[in-house]
């Protein structure tokens, strides 16, 4: 592993250990699936490849919180599996931290943008 | 190890250690992590490639730390009102001389019935349980005098019980202190 992929790697873990619960949230916005699915979807994004000892204990937590509901279900001859759907206070916590995620994206963004010695003075002014 | 046993094996790890949820929780916990398994297992059966229940096995960490982390919020507990942190300490101590006391307690009286045991079979006039000449007080005797008159119980027959009831207390003090273990981390 090169030392940036190492570097990239650190990262993401930092930055999922934030945004999880945000991330899991939007990925069953209007969807519902179980747990394999959504790892999949998640496991399709390079920057969102947790195991599944982080995915279940996470989903059973949220469960608790009330924020997603989960069901069995059975479709033809496939085993049952355990489905997720967001109830309607995680579609309201959904929507708190998108807007404050758009809020830190944004201010970091400014920072950035805004490298310059001589511009330094604070964001709004 | 044939990929059944591997994941029976890694189910029966992780429901012992899920024993602190309640029985319906645990039980829904490993039949959506079954089949999860199994569903993954065919995925790379499907794919053309050689079964890895390991490779699956491996995504979801060691049965205990898995456990840990859906018992996580029963250790955790409600947290203490502002300004209270320090009965948290009070308690953690109490939990630590707990622990330790119930080690030395039940791994003492486990030696010592073990000790009884053995010492039995190599000196059998002196060590017994004798009932006193009245009938109504029963000894366990370490000496080479033992009360006039008393008859002895159990004879030979101390021996076994003995050892057995020892490695009985032994055992039984392991599972408890695995159990407060967990509480006290």
């Amino acid at each position: 592993m090169t030392k940036q992929q190492s570097l990239n790697e650190k990262w993401d873990v930092q930055l999922r250990k934030g945004t999880l619960e945000l991330v899991i949230l939007a990925a069953l916005k209007e969807r519902t699936l179980y747990g394999l699915e959504l790892l999949k979807l998640l496991h399709s994004f390079e920057t969102m490849k947790i195991t599944e000892g982080t995915l279940y204990p996470l989903m059973d937590r949220l469960k608790r919180d009330e924020l997603v509901n989960a069901f069995w279900r059975q479709e033809g001859d496939s085993r049952p599996r355990k489905y997720y759907q967001l109830t309607q206070q995680g579609l309201i916590k959904l929507e708190a931290l998108t807007n404050r995620w758009r809020q830190s994206v944004e201010d970091i963004e400014h920072l950035i943008q805004n490298s310059n010695p001589q511009t330094t003075h604070p964001k709004g002014e | 190890m044939p990929d059944r046993e591997l994941i029976h094996q890694y189910l029966k790890n992780l429901s012992k250690y899920l024993s602190r949820l309640d029985k319906s929780d645990a039980q829904e916990v490993i039949r959506e992590i079954e089949s999860h398994i199994l569903d993954a297992l065919e995925i790379q059966e499907n794919s053309g490639r050689l079964s890895d229940p390991q490779e699956i096995l491996d995504g979801f960490g060691e049965p205990r730390e898995l456990a840990n982390q859906y018992v996580e919020h029963l250790l955790k507990g409600t947290p203490p009102p502002i300004g209270f942190k320090a009965i948290q300490n009070v308690k953690k101590g109490a939990t630590n001389t707990l622990y330790y006391s119930m080690g030395f307690l039940g791994f003492g009286i486990s030696v010592l019935l073990i000790t009884i045991g053995l010492a039995k079979l190599f000196m059998p006039g002196e060590i017994g349980v004798w009932s006193a000449a009245q009938g109504n007080s029963i000894m366990i005797t370490f000496s080479e005098h033992v009360y006039p008159d008393s008859a002895e119980l159990l004879g030979y027959w101390l021996s076994p019980i003995a050892i057995g009831l020892g490695v009985g207390i032994a055992q039984l003090t392991k599972s408890v202190l695995r159990v407060l273990k967990q509480s006290i981390q």
